[in-house]
């Protein structure tokens, strides 16, 4: 689907393929990746996270607030915006688990009051003007090219590649998604690595509102509305299932970059913002689309197709 | 390394089950029953839906808890509350849904909850490497079956594969003694049940020592040294493989011979 993109774009507005443009394209996606790693280990353990916007907003606050207003050192600042996304994340996991709320109504919930504590203690002001390592971590480029947060962005990914791969946490994902029961059976603790994914993703939704605060320079406690939705169609498109067990780290890396190169290539061209959310729906249900008649069982061609390569890929 | 010992010290039974009885509320699920096994032997238990074969095997493998009674193995009273401790004792079960993580290929399975790790940079990491190896090893020699492509996500293996990825992980996650199988061959084609039963065989010839649960008279014929017959939570008869015939398993399974006065 990239490739199509890519073709359209060559033909419609040749000037999408500027190195300046795709460093947008990659600006953009940075918060995404950041967002989507963590996201990608909580859906594959049959989780979802609808809070991470408002963990994001909630982060960036309070570290706004605390270097503004108590003049506190700005990398201090950073460390308690990603304690807090961690926090947050710890009361989602215990709601989840130790409460035996589904995820999605505990994290729609929480998405509520961690937006609540944010409007609370922003009192309706916007925060602006940080102290340069923030603005540099979020608008910052290295050779006056290359986005620091992009680069933040994929090592966050490659960092969740080998944890989705190569560590218990990961393959716990797995086995907590694909079978629950068998999980509990081989002795996983299933409540603890549940409340571990949501730890992670929270730490990253802090991350996230670091780079959100850095890149506007200003922050307020409506930031960041639309960004769990867009993170969480990001990973689908990337090929996670939503009914767990299922997880591909770069395919949410592929997701991320496709849904932020749809959004630029719709902006280029001009299109008019309301027609951009239809545009971004329809490329979200036509790859989930794709992914379920791959797995189609009585279509042997595609699925044989698709068994050799997932077979290849591993 | 998981090969059970050879040698049995005492002259006792791997396993003995005494008089164990089990009750639903009011329902007698099981009553009063009583079996043992040794080592590399099959027991079939056999009869019809609701005889109690599954409440039976679910107190061996703690699942439940039983109400009454008392499990000896190799002589030694053990208390069985919970499936884990059921596992460290060396009871396995494979039940026909298998419990495998689909998307996971053999080795994640085999090695589910007891991944071999490396120690990497002060970090942990699984050993994805020595896990497939293993993997192989273990379903080549232990279970007999080789796979084309060990990688393979076991959600595209075929019935028999899946159940020998089944069992190699009960051989490999304890020091495996018994192995219970819930319906090994239901669902299995022509092919796959030869294989499963020679497999079987395998594991029998190992020391390891079977209970099946099965409905298919053919099957437990090939495979059970001794075959119990349940009716109603009670264990009505237990008959030798040798020496019964399947007209007289079914007699019993249908309650057309006397038993003793109820």
């Amino acid at each position: 689907m990239i490739v199509a993109l890519c073709l359209v774009m060559a033909f419609a507005d040749p000037r999408f393929f500027r190195l300046q443009n795709l460093m947008i394209i990659l600006q953009d996606a940075s918060i995404f990746m950041v967002l989507a790693m963590g996201m990608t280990l909580v859906i594959t353990g049959r989780g979802i996270d609808l809070s991470v916007g408002s963990v994001a907003a909630l982060s960036a606050v309070i570290m706004a607030m605390l270097i503004k207003d108590a003049g506190v050192n700005v990398f201090l600042g950073m460390a308690v915006a990603i304690l807090v996304g961690i926090t947050c994340g710890l009361v989602n996991g215990f709601v989840v688990t130790k409460l035996r709320v589904p995820d999605l109504i505990a994290t729609l919930s929480t998405d509520l009051v961690f937006r609540g504590f944010a409007l609370v203690l922003a009192a309706g002001v916007v925060l602006s003007r940080f102290p340069d390592p923030l603005t540099w971590i979020g608008r910052g480029r290295i050779f006056e090219t290359i986005p620091i947060a992009a680069v933040i962005g994929v090592i966050v990914i490659a960092v969740g590649f080998v944890l989705y791969r190569y560590t218990p946490l990961g393959r716990y994902a797995v086995a907590i998604g694909g079978n629950t029961e068998a999980a509990v059976l081989t002795g996983i603790d299933v409540h603890r690595h549940k409340i571990y994914q949501y730890m992670l993703l929270g730490g990253l939704a802090g991350l996230a509102g670091i780079l959100l605060t850095g890149r506007l320079n200003a922050i307020q406690a409506t930031a960041g509305m639309g960004l769990t939705l867009h993170t969480i169609a990001a990973v689908v498109v990337g090929g996670t299932s939503l009914f767990g067990g299922r997880g591909s780290m770069t395919g949410t890396l592929v997701g991320v970059l496709l849904l932020s190169m749809v959004v630029n290539a719709l902006v280029m061209l001009r299109l008019d913002f309301f027609w951009q959310q239809v545009a971004a729906g329809l490329i979200i249900i036509s790859s989930v689309a794709f992914y379920a008649a791959l797995q189609d069982p009585g279509r042997g061609g595609l699925s044989g197709l698709f068994r050799r390569a997932r077979g290849g890929r591993s | 390394m998981n090969q059970p010992s050879p040698s049995v010290r005492s002259d006792a039974p791997l396993l003995e089950m005494h008089s164990i009885s089990k009750h639903f509320g009011g329902v007698m699920a099981v009553a009063d029953v009583s079996l043992h096994l040794n080592a590399g032997e099959a027991l079939a238990i056999v009869g019809d839906n609701g005889a109690g074969k599954s409440t039976l095997i679910k107190v061996l493998t703690g699942v439940h808890e039983l109400d009454e009674g008392e499990i000896r193995m190799e002589g030694r009273p053990v208390s069985i509350t919970n499936k884990r401790q059921s596992r460290q004792i060396g009871i396995e079960a494979v039940y026909q849904d298998l419990g495998l993580v689909d998307s996971l290929d053999a080795a994640g399975n085999v090695f589910l909850g007891h991944e071999l790790k490396h120690r990497f940079l002060g970090l942990t990491f699984l050993d994805n490497a020595r896990m497939a190896t293993e993997a192989a090893r273990v379903l080549k020699e232990q279970v007999g079956i080789e796979l084309e492509d060990i990688h393979v996500a076991t959600h595209h293996l075929s019935g028999g594969q899946r159940q020998a990825v089944a069992i190699a992980r009960a051989i490999y996650a304890t020091d495996l003694k018994i192995l219970v199988m819930d319906e090994p061959t239901a669902a299995l084609g022509a092919e796959e049940t030869r294989n499963t039963l020679m497999l079987m065989q395998n594991l029998k010839q190992q020391g390891i020592a079977l209970i099946v649960i099965s409905h298919n008279l053919d099957h437990v014929f090939r495979i059970a040294d001794r075959i119990m017959v349940m009716r109603s939570g009670r264990a009505v008869a237990t008959l030798d493989r040798s020496t019964a015939t399947k007209q007289d398993v079914l007699a019993h399974i249908v309650d057309a011979v006397e038993t003793e006065a109820a």
